[in-house]
């Protein structure tokens, strides 16, 4: 049972990324996990979507040049040691994991050219940024997670 | 030895270009034999003694020519052998707007019999006349490189060039006359009229651009027309330069052999230079009526044999406007070793690039045909790209984007690496400079509408 999971080649370039997802957005595709990476100039954006066959098609019409590939999704418990174990379990199998990333989650990360004047740019729109103290406040404030 | 010009075996449909590919050169038709298969010294010694009569003719007659070699100093007796011609000055397009319209005429128009006019795309244009004898010389050279394509008396031939103040329409027109076709002056625009009068008339040749070609060949698959069954057999291309991968397209889908010819208003028209079948990347230059030169474009010395350098033109016999050492701008290569087809007159390599698209990159020259030349062998990508030059820490950085086609992209890192690595391999070995290499998204390389600009040279000059 794997995914299809959608990869485009797009330059690393303002823009290129939300072009993508706009596309996706007219053919009523909704994004359920991403990841993009990058070698400094282009870069491949990954997508993991509810209409693979959607997304594709409306990606090949704008002439993107994209691939159909499939994944595996793995159900992870969210607590300590979780991601340490899966991974054990697939090493144990002998799997080499080429890329991994996490899905369904609201929470991103970004990799940006200037952290510091992306910070400072998002301080006023109408989106949050978590600090690095959030997060380990999160998992501190988590007592169910404190005996594992 | 066979004569063409009686049995006509190759009025069949392909069999000229068959008889090329198979050797069999005797059975193709030649238009002046006794001129186009002359000996070297033959030639050199003909064209001497037309030089030294055009140069005395030319400063006898032309003021500008008279004051500029009085002022370096040479008279036409200084003209002795072919490699005196460098003593003389070069003339420039600038030359003909700045004389515009008739000051380097030699004769009163009285004894003009037609103007013609370059269109120019900027300033005024360049205006040049014809005596009959020059028309006479204009016809024959295009006799010869419409026989040199294939083309016999007895064949229908229909114009799809524009007529009007370009050299084409008419220049083809009257050579096609005199080799004996009959002519169809249907002139540019309403396709499906071409392709009717093809059918009708059982028209043999077609005088077009080749884009224009490809779309006469579009409209009639359209129209359910028939090409291989057509009468069409031979294409004549000018106009604009004809990339080898569209004449090949248009020979196959249309079943026509094409051939392609050059020359400039400024010298003459149609009729400099055309192509054989034998060799089909190169054009035999009608060395009886044009001495050529191979200069270096910064230097204006002539280049070592068989190098690439801009070509410079002295029509031998021109009289209502003479020209001298024309700088045509456009590079090439021209060699004198005899051809295939039985042809002694140089050939010249299809011009592909002119000397002001050339970019000098870390000492080294470079043309962005050399660059097309090598992205169109690659099938990862598509053949539209830009170079961008820019120095960085005193060096030349020069940087080639290409588009990667959606059918290559795959989801790893490592073959979209392989892909770059190849391509800069590749320059790297035919433009002797390493570029680096950008791939970006398919359409990612803006599209021009008119003349596409591919260099964006960023260095302060």
């Amino acid at each position: 049972m794997t995914v299809s999971q959608i990869s485009v080649f797009a330059e690393s370039k303002p823009g290129h990324l939300g072009r993508v997802l706009s596309l996706f957005d007219q053919a009523g595709v909704s994004v359920r996990g991403y990841s993009a990476s990058d070698t400094g100039e282009y870069g491949i954006l990954r997508f993991v979507v509810d209409k693979p066959e959607a997304a594709y098609a409306a990606l090949r019409e704008a002439g993107c040049a994209c691939v159909v590939s499939p994944v595996l999704c793995l159900k992870l418990e969210d607590k300590p040691g979780e991601l340490l174990r899966v991974m054990g379990v697939l090493a144990e199998c002998g799997i080499n994991v080429v890329y991994s990333y996490s899905m369904i989650s609201t929470y991103i990360v970004l990799s940006t050219t200037d952290p510091e004047q992306a910070r400072q740019l998002l301080a006023d729109q109408p989106v949050e940024t978590i600090s690095q103290e959030d997060i380990t406040r999160y998992v501190a404030e988590r007592p169910d997670w404190k005996e594992a | 030895m066979a004569c063409a010009e009686e049995s006509f075996a190759v009025t069949q449909k392909g069999a000229a270009l068959r008889a090329a590919q198979e050797g069999r050169f005797d059975e193709l038709p030649i238009f002046d034999r006794a001129i186009e298969c002359a000996s070297r010294e033959e030639i050199e010694a003909l064209q001497l003694e037309k030089l030294k009569k055009q140069v005395a003719y030319t400063y006898e007659r032309v003021p500008w020519y008279r004051q500029k070699m009085d002022e370096m100093g040479v008279a036409p007796e200084d003209i002795q052998t072919l490699a005196d011609v460098r003593k003389l000055p070069f003339t420039d397009k600038t030359v003909l707007r700045d004389t515009f319209p008739f000051g380097l005429f030699a004769v009163p128009l009285s004894d003009v019999r037609e103007l013609h006019s370059s269109s120019g795309t900027t300033g005024k244009p360049v205006v040049v006349g014809y005596t009959p004898d020059d028309m006479d010389v204009w016809s024959d050279c295009i006799a010869r490189l419409v026989q040199m394509a294939g083309v016999v008396p007895g064949d229908v031939a229909q114009m799809a060039f524009g007529y009007g103040m370009f050299t084409g329409g008419f220049g083809l027109h009257y050579g096609l006359q005199k080799l004996g076709c009959a002519m169809i002056p249907a002139g540019s625009g309403n396709t499906e009229r071409h392709i009717q009068m093809i059918e009708d008339y059982g028209t043999t040749v077609l005088v077009a651009t080749p884009s224009y070609a490809m779309h006469i060949c579009e409209v009639g698959e359209q129209m359910g027309y028939d090409w291989a069954s057509s009468p069409l057999r031979v294409g004549l291309f000018g106009g604009e330069p004809c990339p080898p991968g569209l004449k090949a397209e248009i020979e196959r889908r249309m079943h026509i052999t094409c051939t392609d010819n050059y020359g400039l208003t400024e010298v003459m028209g149609p009729g400099v230079s055309g192509e054989c079948l034998a060799e089909r990347f190169q054009q035999h230059i009608a060395e009886d009526h044009f001495l050529w030169e191979v200069v270096d474009p910064e230097t204006g010395e002539p280049v070592g044999e068989g190098e690439m350098g801009e070509l410079v033109l002295t029509p031998l016999d021109k009289q209502a406007i003479p020209v001298l050492r024309y700088r045509t701008h456009d590079l090439t290569c021209v060699h004198t070793e005899p051809c295939a087809c039985g042809r002694t007159h140089a050939r010249m390599d299809k011009v592909r690039s002119r000397s002001d698209d050339m970019l000098i990159i870390r000492g080294t020259n470079v043309f962005p045909s050399q660059i097309e030349d090598v992205l169109s062998g690659i099938e990862e990508v598509t053949p539209h790209y830009h170079i961008v030059v820019d120095t960085k820490n005193g060096m030349d950085v020069f940087t080639v984007e290409t588009e990667l086609r959606p059918e290559a992209f795959s989801d790893s890192f490592e073959s979209m690496n392989a892909i770059k690595e190849n391509i800069a391999e590749k320059l790297k070995s035919t433009l002797l400079v390493a570029p680096t290499v950008r791939l970006v998204e398919p359409g990612g390389i803006e599209r021009a509408v008119g003349k596409a600009k591919h260099v964006d040279d960023r260095r302060k000059k």
